[in-house]
C-alpha cells in the first residue's frame, strides 16, 4: 500500500508538531507539570499557544502520575493570548506591566 | 497605521455570540455606553450555525432556528445602540479595564468600566495516528462549512462522539446531502439527547457505542479509519479492529472554556468536570474574582446557547446596576427572573447536574 | 467536497461570484465566503505543509482557534483560510513550513 501516513506516531502538539512520545519522554525525565512540559518540548509554543493539545498534555500528565486532570490545569495564561505582530504590540501604548513575563503568571 | 488612543465605554463586551448580544442588549437598554467586540466580521458567534429548533420557553425564542434568533438578537442590540466593532481579535485585558486587540493591521485599544467576557468555548480535541491529516476535522468545523458557508468539506463521514454536538452535527450533514457512515461513542451508551439520536437512528445510521478511533489513514487526506472496541477503561480489545473507508472523520468529543482571555486578565480560575473544565469563579450575578470583569455563557460553564443569552442578559444587568444605571430593585427583580429561567433550562437529568455543578461554583465565589 | 445547491432549511441565495487566484490557478469564489470555504468546495484540502515533518495540513477548528489552516494570501504568510474572506483578484499559497 501506498501510505504516507501509515506512521504509529501520535500528533499531540499539532503546531510545534510535538508527539505522544516525546511528552511522555520529558514527562518521565521530570517534567511534571505543563509548563515544564512545555519547557522541554516546545509543546503550547505554537501560533494556537497551548488551546489545542494543553487539555490532551494535562491527561497524560494525569495519568502518569495518577492524580486528577484539574491538578495540571490551566497552566500559565499570559498576555499576549493569541499571536500578534510585532508592530501592533509597540503600537499598544499602556503603561501597564506589558512585557513581564511573570506578570500574569 | 496606529490607533492607539484608547476609546472610552461604560461596558465593553467581548464576544458577540448569543451571550455577548444578551449582555449587550440589557446593558446598552439601561443606558450604558456599550461596544461589543468580536473577531468575527459578522456578529452571532456560533448561532447562525444553529439551524435547529431552539427548547426552552418563549423568552429562550423556543421553536425557532438558531440562525434566525440570532437576527433577533442583532436587532435588539442595534436598536439599543450597541456599538459593534467586527473584525477586532482581542489579545490583551488589562487590570484597569484596558482592552487591546487588533484589526490584523492597526492596534485598537479601548477601556471599559465594566468588562464582560463571552468568548465562548473551544472544541477539543483528540489525538491519534493519522489526526493531523487534511479530512480530520472537528464537529464545529463541519457545522460552519455547511450551515454558514454552504460547502461540504467532505463526502463521506464518520462522527466520532455522540454527545448533542455529535448527534445534530450528523443531522445536519445528512440534511445537506453527505454520508455519515458510522456515529462511534467510547462511552457504553449514547451520551446526547434522546430526541435528538432517535432522528439519527431513524435516518438509519449506527451509533455505535463502546469504540474509538484508533487512526486515520491516507495519501496526503484521509482514505479510511480504524475503529475497535474498548473495555471498561477505554482501552482497545485486541482483535476488534474494523477498518471503514471515507474521506471524512468529525470530532465531536466536548468542548472547554475558552478562559485564555480571563485568565490573562487575572480572574481567579476553578474546575468543574460537568462544565467542562476549568473556568473562571464567579457567582450567581456572574461576577469574577474581580468586581469589574463579569461573564456569561461557555465561558462561565459548556451549556447551551439559551443560557448562554439568560446569563449573558444577566451580566449585562448587573453591569448597569454596578454603573448606577439600574435601582437595586430592578436589578434584584431582573436577576430572580432570569435565574428562575436558568433553572428551568437547568432541569432533567442532564440539566440538573450543571445546576448542581453551577451553585458549588457559585459557593466559591462568596 | 462542493457546494450545497439545495437544503430543506436553508436558503441558498445566489451570491455574486469572484475571481480568486490559487497557486496562479483562476478559481470561482462566491462573494462572503471565506478561503478555506472557497478551497474546499473545489475539492482542495491541503493548505499547507507542516515546518518540521513537511506533513500535508487543512483545515481542523474553523473557526480561527486551530490555526492549522495558514496559508500565504496575498503575500502574507500565517493567514487564517478559516477566518479571511475572499476579495476579486486575491492571490492564494500553500504554505511551506513558516512561510516566506
Amino acid at each position: 500500500m501506498e501510505e504516507s501516513c501509515l506512521n504509529k506516531e501520535k500528533i499531540v502538539c499539532r503546531c510545534e508538531e510535538i508527539t505522544e512520545e516525546e511528552i511522555m519522554a520529558a514527562i518521565r525525565g521530570g517534567a511534571d507539570t505543563l509548563d515544564a512540559v512545555k519547557k522541554s518540548t516546545r509543546s503550547c509554543m505554537g501560533f494556537c499557544q497551548g488551546r489545542t493539545c494543553k487539555r490532551l498534555i494535562a491527561s497524560m500528565l494525569s495519568s502518569y502520575f495518577k492524580r486528577p486532570i484539574e491538578d495540571f490545569l490551566p497552566g500559565s495564561l499570559r498576555l499576549p493570548i493569541t499571536p500578534i505582530r510585532l508592530s501592533i504590540l509597540a503600537d499598544t501604548a499602556i503603561s501597564s506591566d506589558f512585557g513581564n513575563e511573570d506578570a500574569h503568571a | 497605521m496606529s490607533d492607539s488612543g484608547e476609546k472610552s465605554y461604560d461596558v465593553i463586551i467581548v464576544g458577540a455570540g448569543p451571550a455577548g448580544l444578551g449582555a449587550a442588549i440589557e446593558s446598552g437598554k439601561a443606558g450604558a455606553r456599550t461596544l461589543l467586540l468580536d473577531e468575527n466580521q459578522k456578529p452571532g458567534g456560533q448561532l447562525f450555525k444553529q439551524i435547529h429548533k431552539f427548547f426552552g420557553s418563549k423568552e429562550h425564542f423556543a421553536g425557532m432556528r438558531g440562525f434566525l434568533i440570532g437576527e433577533k438578537l442583532l436587532e435588539e442590540a442595534v436598536k439599543h445602540n450597541v456599538e459593534f466593532r467586527l473584525g477586532a481579535r482581542v489579545w490583551g485585558l488589562y487590570p484597569d479595564g484596558c482592552v487591546t486587540a487588533t484589526d490584523e493591521e492597526n492596534s485598537l485599544n479601548f477601556k471599559g468600566k465594566k468588562i464582560i467576557l463571552a468568548t465562548g468555548a473551544s472544541e477539543n480535541a483528540l489525538s491519534f495516528p493519522g489526526c493531523t491529516l487534511p479530512g480530520v476535522i472537528t464537529a464545529g468545523a463541519a457545522q460552519t462549512f455547511v450551515n454558514v458557508q454552504h460547502v461540504l468539506p467532505g463526502k463521506d463521514f464518520v462522527v466520532v462522539g455522540s454527545g448533542n454536538v455529535g448527534l445534530i452535527v450528523t443531522y445536519q450533514l445528512l440534511q445537506a446531502g453527505a454520508n455519515v457512515i458510522k456515529i462511534i461513542e467510547a462511552a457504553p451508551k449514547i451520551s446526547g439527547y434522546g430526541v435528538h439520536a432517535a432522528k439519527i437512528r431513524r435516518a438509519g445510521i449506527q451509533i455505535l457505542t463502546g469504540h474509538t478511533i484508533i487512526s486515520a489513514s491516507g495519501r496526503d487526506q484521509v482514505e479510511r479509519v480504524i475503529i475497535a472496541k474498548v473495555d471498561e477503561n477505554f482501552n482497545p480489545i485486541e482483535g476488534t479492529q474494523q477498518t471503514i473507508l471515507c474521506d471524512t472523520v468529525a470530532l465531536a468529543v466536548g468542548l472547554s472554556p475558552r478562559i485564555e482571555l480571563a485568565g490573562a486578565g487575572g480572574c481567579e480560575m476553578t474546575y468543574s468536570k460537568t462544565l467542562g473544565g476549568v473556568l473562571p469563579v464567579h457567582d450567581d450575578n456572574m461576577e469574577t474574582s474581580f468586581e469589574h470583569i463579569l461573564i456569561a455563557g461557555d465561558l462561565s460553564g459548556i451549556e447551551e446557547a439559551s443560557t448562554a443569552l439568560d446569563e449573558g442578559r444577566l451580566a449585562g444587568c448587573r453591569a448597569a446596576y454596578r454603573l448606577g444605571l439600574m435601582t437595586l430593585e430592578d436589578y434584584t427583580s431582573k436577576k430572580v427572573m432570569i435565574l428562575n429561567r436558568l433553572a428551568e433550562l437547568r432541569c432533567g437529568p442532564f440539566g440538573n447536574k450543571r445546576m448542581l455543578a453551577k451553585e458549588e461554583i457559585w459557593k466559591k465565589a462568596v | 467536497m462542493s457546494r450545497l445547491t439545495a437544503h430543506p432549511i436553508i436558503k441558498i441565495d445566489e451570491k455574486k461570484e469572484i475571481s480568486i487566484y490559487y497557486e496562479d490557478q483562476l478559481l470561482r469564489a462566491k462573494e462572503g465566503e471565506t478561503v478555506a470555504a472557497a478551497l474546499l468546495a473545489h475539492g482542495f484540502r491541503i493548505f499547507r505543509y507542516s515546518a518540521k515533518r513537511n506533513e500535508p495540513r487543512g483545515i481542523f477548528c474553523g473557526i480561527g482557534q486551530c490555526t492549522d489552516c495558514i496559508m500565504e494570501i496575498d503575500g502574507k504568510p500565517n493567514v487564517r483560510a478559516c477566518m479571511t474572506i475572499v476579495h476579486e483578484g486575491m492571490t492564494i499559497r500553500t504554505q511551506k513550513g513558516l512561510g516566506q
